[in-house]
């Protein structure tokens, strides 16, 4: 008992704990969860509905995920020849040729109701053909099913019908063997729709931004608010920016669809109304966000505002600016699509005439068609932006 | 090309906020003279500099630069006198996406008509001058690089290049050193003060250390709280006159 001196345990480590006590945590979790079980219910969330009904989904899905892109389509030989109720203003005839598929008129000038003997000669031997009557429209009429015999030849006699017109064809078309593959009509039909939309976005951002940039300069705070006229401008052109911006571009493709008609012009016109209020924007937080210090320099060498803009608030913002609209044409390639289906032109109209037309793989050909559009679209501006800033 | 003469009457400036930044400020600045202002942060001497050429309004009070009174001009006045008056800027404030030529270039643009601007076109003279005054400050090699790719002594001495292109008469360096180190301050002051020896462009020139006010002003000014509470030659600030000066904790910090 010498040594009493005990070394005192440290005293234990204070934790510290937030002052919420643990009877506040209960009507907070109650609220909440009224909150989402009312949300659950007026949504009407039911999950067996899911599986249940799966089965309505699957043709639907399965057609999706098989787009109509190629076609077996059967290799054809062709033929053709003038015929012409007056002789005044045919076409004149091409250089008679000797060899080849050829279909030859008993009378290249005739009325209709009055007997016409077609000779086909150079054709496949002994495979199944059919005679069109082609209009003056283009519309045909198919005039007859008949075989080529051994030599590649037939000859018939027809009654020429009451075409719409004073110019037509005769074509004859050989069915020959075996198939080739080419793009479905669906294919080409959205392909070149694709095309329309890249330009109608191309043309809605460009617009957008003619308008935006001087409007931009008319936004910009740093820029307006030096006396009250200005103020007054900015608040004005800040206004109309988010009043345009808050408009649907749905909306505004639908008015202009009445105003100038369905077609691309008129998504072309909504995008660019909307772009500009968007752009705007963007813009004008641009400038308003540039260094002030060169501004300062360079209008105390006692250089005009002309010349300040030009080498002091210009080569600030070009970047930027560039950027944002490589961006924006991003985003109106993908909006476009949504344009199309209320009237605006482009692969969007095209996709909801398949959809309502329950045509589900050549509409599955139009979703997959915009998907790599959209994606190749925002590689390439991520790409540019990358470049720029 | 002698210097300007500056007369600063009755200065005052209020800023909207209620500072006053300035109060009666009265100050004379010969020809050829390397006047030193010094003085804590806030203490105006920015606003003063700035007042001289008007980037900043005088909120009452006379500026004259050899007898022109500068606070009488109008816009077109203000812009073709501003033409002589070369500023410096802490912050260096170069365009920093530009090449150094083109930062150098602007600043002739006062004397160059604005619609050229549209084009970017810029005299062939000019840019020979511009080529000059950058191998003068040592940096011709890098005329064609971004302004933004070069240091920060670099950068001050493109800026000190600008300033040279006007062919100023009177030079405002506004804390110019401030964000370089001691070697580098040296290198830009010594090229500000090449000017002033040799070409007679009158400077006024705010700096943060004594030791620098002592090297390189012909006089100082002091300025506290918008007051000018010293006026002298720079070895006539002893320990009393610093502590007047910087207040009663300032410890004088020496740069070499």
């Amino acid at each position: 008992m010498a040594n009493r001196t005990v070394t005192q345990p440290p005293p234990p480590p204070t934790i510290l704990r937030s002052r919420t006590r643990p009877w506040t945590v209960v009507p907070v979790l109650l609220v909440v969860a009224i909150i989402y079980s009312y949300g659950w219910n007026v949504t009407r969330i039911d999950v067996g509905q899911l599986i249940t009904k799966v089965y309505l989904v699957r043709p639907l899905v399965r057609d999706l995920v098989r787009p109509d892109v190629l076609r077996w389509t059967p290799r054809l030989q062709t033929a053709s020849a003038s015929l012409n109720f007056t002789a005044e203003g045919a076409p004149a005839p091409g250089p008679s040729v000797q060899t080849g598929p050829r279909v030859v008129l008993s009378s290249e000038v005739v009325k209709p109701g009055s007997p016409l003997v077609i000779r086909g000669e150079g054709l496949a031997p002994s495979r199944p053909a059919a005679i069109y009557w082609k209009d003056q429209s283009g519309a045909t009429a198919k005039a007859l099913d008949l075989r080529t015999d051994a030599q590649g030849e037939f000859i018939v006699q027809l009654t020429v019908p009451d075409l719409i017109g004073e110019h037509h064809q005769i074509v004859v078309e050989v069915t020959l063997e075996g198939r080739q593959l080419r793009p479905s009509e669906a294919a080409t039909l959205v392909s070149s729709r694709l095309v329309e939309t890249l330009f109608l976005a191309l043309m809605g951002t460009t617009i957008a931004v003619i308008f935006a940039v001087p409007l931009s300069f008319l936004g910009a705070k740093n820029l307006m608010t030096r006396n009250p006229a200005g103020t007054a401008i900015y608040y004005v052109v800040r206004t109309v920016f988010n009043i345009t911006r808050s408009v649907e571009p749905l909306i505004m493709a639908t008015v202009f669809a009445v105003w100038v008609g369905i077609g691309p012009f008129a998504g072309v016109l909504a995008l660019a109304l909307h772009s500009v209020a968007s752009l705007g924007k963007l813009y004008s937080e641009q400038i308003e966000s540039i260094d002030p210090g060169p501004i300062e320099a360079i209008t105390a060498t006692g250089a005009s505002p002309l010349q300040v803009v030009r080498y002091a608030v210009v080569p600030q913002i070009i970047p930027p600016f560039i950027a944002f609209t490589v961006y924006r044409w991003d985003i109106n390639v993908r909006m476009s699509t949504v344009i199309g289906m209320v009237g605006g032109g482009g692969v969007g109209f095209l996709l909801i005439q398949y959809i309502n037309q329950l045509l589900w793989r050549e509409a599955a050909t139009a979703v997959w068609g915009i998907t790599v559009v959209v994606a190749a679209m925002d590689y390439a501006s991520a790409w540019i932006r990358e470049r720029v800033v | 090309m002698p210097g300007a003469a500056v007369r600063i009457e009755h200065l005052v400036k209020v800023y909207p906020d209620g500072t006053h930044a300035l109060q009666d400020i009265n100050l004379e600045v010969k020809p050829k003279e390397f006047l030193v202002i010094i003085g804590l942060s806030g203490s105006g001497k920015s606003t003063l500099m700035r007042c001289i050429n008007r980037l900043i309004e005088p909120t009452s009070g006379k500026v004259y630069i050899d007898d022109v009174e500068v606070t009488a001009l109008n816009h077109e006045e203000l812009r073709r006198l501003r033409r002589q008056i070369g500023m410096i800027f802490q912050q260096f404030n170069l365009v920093k996406r530009s090449s150094v030529l083109t930062n150098a270039l602007s600043g002739r643009l006062g004397y160059l008509a604005p619609q050229w601007a549209l084009i970017n076109y810029f005299p062939r003279d000019v840019k020979l001058q511009a080529v000059e005054n950058l191998r003068r400050v040592g940096i011709a090699e890098k005329a064609f690089t971004r302004a933004d790719q070069l240091s920060g002594g670099q950068q001050q001495r493109v800026g000190i290049a600008r300033a040279l292109m006007q062919e100023p008469r009177l030079i405002l360096a506004d804390e110019p050193v401030a964000s370089l180190d001691p070697a580098t301050s040296h290198s830009v002051l010594k090229h500000i003060e090449e000017l002033n020896r040799q070409d007679g462009v009158t400077v006024m020139c705010a700096l943060h250390f004594l030791s620098l006010a002592r090297r390189y002003g012909t006089r100082v000014v002091a300025l506290k709280a918008g007051r000018i509470v010293f006026t002298g030659m720079p070895h006539e600030i002893d320990e009393h006159r610093f502590k007047e000066i910087y207040g009663e904790e300032a410890v004088e910090v020496e740069i070499t």
